[in-house]
């Protein structure tokens, strides 16, 4: 470095560089020592392992170290930093300060690396045996991770994006700024003329994105473990071991995982303005193709466990979670999305490295599958077709399925960059997912209903059939109430089917739940999981299929006959300050605004009538909308949430300010000023005439003869005579005094204004011997009224969404407990059944 | 016939039918010029034109909103959207539109904008005001 800057403070991402390297080396080197603690074989093992563990409990200390430089630079605004000024600004508050960690995607990989830290210090102390191959692993993925943020040159190629890059190194800031290029001596004190970083975008700040991040890359950073040991297993030949413990980690992971997928899920209903919970966006269905074939996964490991069946479905689609957790970042991180998603992050420049990262954990996971295949304990009997196993293998194979069609379309990108095509996405993608997906879901649902009243092994058959036929019964009926009641029947056939088989779920788990209470406790987790997951479907289907855009407006003016002959759904409705409209069930009449910097909130007034045009409800909803300088105008919605439904608006148009612009400048000349209204119009009346107008009419209720106007004195002579007006505008009642005035033999008049109805009034003129006053009305003319333009949606028991994710989290929290439970019980090998070495046809595929 | 087998094949079966179900949904990029030629939606990429005037009048309709657009080829046509003047639009880089050509009018059924904001431009902005001078 030549010159030297003013105002940098340097040592802070120094610490942090240094940090990253030594959590690269560390973790490479726990990766090696424990590498050799599991194939040594000359007695050095324990000290490997001695080895691994310090490395890598260092390397957890330096993804601290990372975290709390980084928190000191953003914190303390040092915006010579490119993260702190393309992340932060000054003005945010500081509970935000956590957000802007993961708006970049540095941040995104320091939050999974210190998960992948702290996991991997558990398995340390937990895994026993296990500890050698499976941190192996572990570590490896970790150094990979590690990597992403080195941020140094190694033979001309950037390895990885620091967050401690200087803005100086990242911008060529002499390019963008003219006075650098004139006065090259004041380079060196660049920092004096930033002032400010460019803050965190608005739909950031919000208390869902302070811990959606967290739980979601937790999530991800779990599925790393049940993968380390099924590559553990395979690699010790403990091919039947292994999958005993990592159950609960598996189900750790898919547990918390989802959680943060519908934590997501949740943001975007609250502060997005799509209109909806899902969108299956690339990102969104990004995160869940790994949940979901781990669901499976961790099916055919209890398959496994109780009968020694689908042994290598288990690993293959533990295996693939990972690496489609692995995939999922490459797809949002590399930029190969491109224009087919609205939120994925920016390119980095990292394409390759996140390529190589997938395909080591592939290639890896392969060759050990292969190397292995023939030792594979894989049961060449074949199941009972009245066994729980054949159909729990079924069902998951179908989630696999789901999970095929996710992925397939979702890459459509990636396919495009490989094989040269120009596809584009499907023009109507969420109708495409919502019936393939419902299809499997009516399978997969169906499946884990039945299954609940097949037992493992062999089932009696009798028993089963009227079980099965009676909860069917049941299920059809319910199912009839539920689909005529919501309209589901209107929709596509597949709909009604999948409602049908998530209400068969629910109930046949139900039942199991009522026999755990008596009795069978340790079948409540799965049950009450299963009952969650039900719950869940029936949420989508019903509010996803039946959700109704309430602000339907067909009065426009129609532009042409082919635009009015289309059946667009014409979704918008305009509303004037203070003009209720009738939109479905509701009066909605746009009250005013209210600024609480950055947020322009929109006051909307719900009433309810009915028959009889009576109020029988009334509430108000606030949408609101940034204008943000730098990031453009950011709306998000409002919701009224009832039991069982909400009402949901959101402000799609209006005529707002930038937060920077000054608000009203007064100054302007009354003849400007009039030309905001349509030309007056004078009225002579007397006292308790009444004039109308468009909107409503106002009364002169009598006069003010001792009026003062701010400022000016009066002398004996002068007059001043206020007209005491009352204004009513569509059912609201406003008073305004407009002042007429002689002062030294001049004749003035004050004119007072009534923003919300739109009206200014002037009293220029009394007419003693009439005994009539003049009023002179300025209507603000239709088009330069405040009004919004907004969109209302109604979602119909979209709260089943929300709450069958919580008993879904309890169950799968119940259900850890009993695997952990088994885990101190039992002994680790599970005793299998006859096992042979020839792979049979079934779980080749 | 064995019971694996007979997942296998259904197995298959579905993997088949899920790529069909791709080939047959997936749309095209495409023209202007193909817009005119083919009947049924279309993904066209292209460029506001900013010189012309962006239509939209909430008192009026509020739910017609129309522009011109420049398609990569250079062609110009002018767009029309049922629903709201998308935020921001006026700043938008590129746009791609889904839709149809009727009578020489393309008719948007969905349109998706890039900004050049924070995320896609490392702009700075430089105050010349008397800043705070940082301690050392």
């Amino acid at each position: 470095m030549d010159t030297t800057f003013k105002g940098e403070h340097l040592f802070p991402g120094q610490l942090g560089q240094f940090f990253i390297i030594l959590s690269f080396g560390s973790a490479l080197l726990a990766a090696i020592s424990y590498y050799f603690a599991t194939t040594d074989k000359t007695g050095l093992s324990n000290s490997w392992r001695r080895l691994g563990r310090i490395a890598y409990m260092t390397n957890l200390a330096s993804v601290v170290g990372i975290g709390c430089s980084l928190f000191y630079i953003i914190f303390n605004h040092l915006f010579e930093y490119h993260y702190a000024w393309e992340h932060s600004s000054r003005s945010l508050p500081v509970y935000y300060i956590i957000s802007s960690y993961w708006e970049g995607q540095e941040g995104s990989f320091w939050l999974w690396c210190f998960w992948q830290g702290v996991l991997g210090n558990i398995l340390i102390w937990k895994a026993k045996s296990w500890e050698s191959p499976v941190m192996t692993v572990i570590s490896l993925s970790q150094a990979l991770l590690a990597s992403m943020l080195l941020g140094i040159e190694i033979f001309g190629t950037r390895i990885g994006s620091s967050p401690f890059i200087l803005l100086r190194e990242a911008i060529d800031l002499r390019a963008q700024a003219p006075i650098f290029a004139s006065r090259p001596d004041l380079y060196h004190n660049y920092l004096s003329y930033i002032t400010d970083g460019n803050g965190l975008n608005p739909l950031l700040q919000n208390y869902w994105m302070v811990i959606h991040p967290p739980t979601l890359f937790l999530g991800f950073a779990s599925m790393v473990v049940p993968f380390a040991y099924a590559i553990a297993g395979l690699w010790q030949k403990r091919y039947k071991e292994w999958v005993q413990p990592a159950i609960s980690y598996a189900l750790f992971a898919v547990m918390v995982l989802g959680t943060g997928v519908i934590m997501g899920s949740f943001w975007a209903y609250e502060s997005l303005n799509f209109g909806g919970f899902w969108a299956w966006d690339p990102v969104e269905n990004a995160a869940l193709i790994p949940w979901l074939t781990l669901i499976g996964g961790v099916h055919v490991m209890i398959v496994y466990k109780n009968t020694g069946h689908s042994y290598f479905t288990a690993t293959f689609l533990v295996l693939v979670s990972f690496v489609l957790v692995l995939y999922a970042s490459f797809l949002t991180r590399s930029g190969v999305l491109g224009d087919t998603s609205v939120h994925a992050f920016t390119d980095l420049g990292m394409f390759w490295h996140l390529v190589v990262d997938v395909a080591v954990f592939f290639v890896l996971a392969l060759v050990l599958v292969i190397i292995r295949w023939k030792e594979l304990p894989i049961d060449k009997k074949e199941e009972e077709t009245y066994s729980r196993e054949f159909w729990m293998f079924v069902g998951s194979v179908f989630l696999a399925l789901s999970c095929l069609q996710l992925t397939v379309v979702t890459s459509i990108p990636v396919w495009n960059k490989m094989f040269g095509t120009n596809i584009a996405p499907p023009n109507n993608p969420v109708t495409l997912y919502n019936v393939f997906q419902a299809a499997f879901a009516v399978v997969v649902a169906l499946l884990a209903g039945v299954t609940q009243f097949l037992k493992y092994k062999k089932t009696d058959t009798g028993k089963f059939y009227i079980t099965g036929a009676v909860y069917l019964l049941l299920a059809v009926l319910i199912t009839a109430l539920v689909v005529y009641v919501s309209g589901i029947y209107r929709l596509r056939i597949v709909f009604s089917l999948a409602m049908l088989a998530a209400i068969y779920m629910v109930l046949s788990n139900i039942k199991v739940l009522t026999d755990a209470f008596k009795g069978k406790i340790k079948l409540a987790g799965s049950a009450v999981a299963h009952i969650g997951f039900g719950l869940i479907l029936v949420g989508a289907v019903i509010a996803a299929g039946t959700s109704k855009v309430v602000s339907i407006n067909n009065t426009g003016e129609q532009y042409s006959a082919e635009f009015a002959k289309r059946n667009d759904p014409k979704e918008n409705i305009m509303l004037y300050k203070n003009t209720p409209v009738k939109m479905g069930d509701y009066m909605v009449t746009y009250e005013g605004d209210s600024i609480a910097m950055p947020n322009h909130y929109f006051k909307v007034d719900y009433k309810r009538l009915d028959a009889n045009g009576k109020v029988t409800e009334e509430f108000v909803l606030k949408p609101n909308s940034q204008a943000n300088r730098k990031m453009g105008l950011v709306s998000s919605p409002d919701t009224k949430h009832y039991l069982l439904h909400d009402l949901y608006t959101h402000v799609t148009m209006a005529p707002i300010k930038f937060d920077d612009d000054p608000q009203d400048n007064d100054g302007h000349s009354e003849a400007d000023d009039d030309k905001n209204y349509d030309a007056p119009i004078s009225h002579d009346i007397a006292i308790g005439d009444t004039i109308r107008y468009r909107e409503g009419y106002i009364v002169l209720e009598g006069l003010d003869k001792n009026a003062r106007v701010q400022n000016i004195q009066l002398a004996k002579n002068d007059i001043a005579v206020g007209a005491q007006l009352k204004v009513v505008s569509n059912g609201r009642s406003f008073t305004a005094e407009p002042v007429y005035m002689i002062k030294s033999g001049d004749v003035f008049d004050f004119s007072r204004k009534v923003d919300d109805a739109g009206l200014k009034l002037r009293f220029t003129k009394i007419s003693p011997k009439e005994g009539k006053m003049t009023i002179m009305v300025y209507q603000q003319p239709e088009n330069r009224r405040p009004y919004i333009v907004m969109k209302a949606i109604e979602f119909p028991y979209i709260n089943f969404f929300w709450s069958g994710t919580i008993i879904m989290v309890i169950g799968f929290v119940l259900s850890i407990r009993r695997r952990n439970k088994e885990l101190k019980t039992v002994a680790p090998a599970p005793k299998a059944n006859k096992v042979s070495k020839r792979p049979s046809p079934l779980q080749a595929h | 016939m064995k019971k694996s087998s007979i997942i296998g094949l259904v197995v298959i079966a579905i993997a088949i039918a899920v790529i069909i179900g791709l080939y047959s949904n997936a749309s095209s990029y495409g023209s202007f010029a193909d817009a005119k030629k083919t009947s049924g939606e279309l993904h066209v990429i292209g460029y506001l034109d900013k010189q012309k005037e962006l239509y939209y009048d909430a008192a009026k309709d509020a739910n017609y909103f129309s522009f011109y657009m420049k398609d990569k080829k250079g062609e110009e046509c002018k767009v029309v959207f049922p629903g709201t003047k998308p935020q921001d639009f006026e700043r938008s880089e590129q746009i791609v539109l889904v839709g149809e050509m009727v009578n020489g009018e393309f008719h948007a059924s969905h349109i998706q904008m890039k900004c050049p904001s924070k995320y896609t431009q490392d702009k700075v902005e430089f105050t010349e005001a008397s800043a705070k001078k940082a301690d050392i």
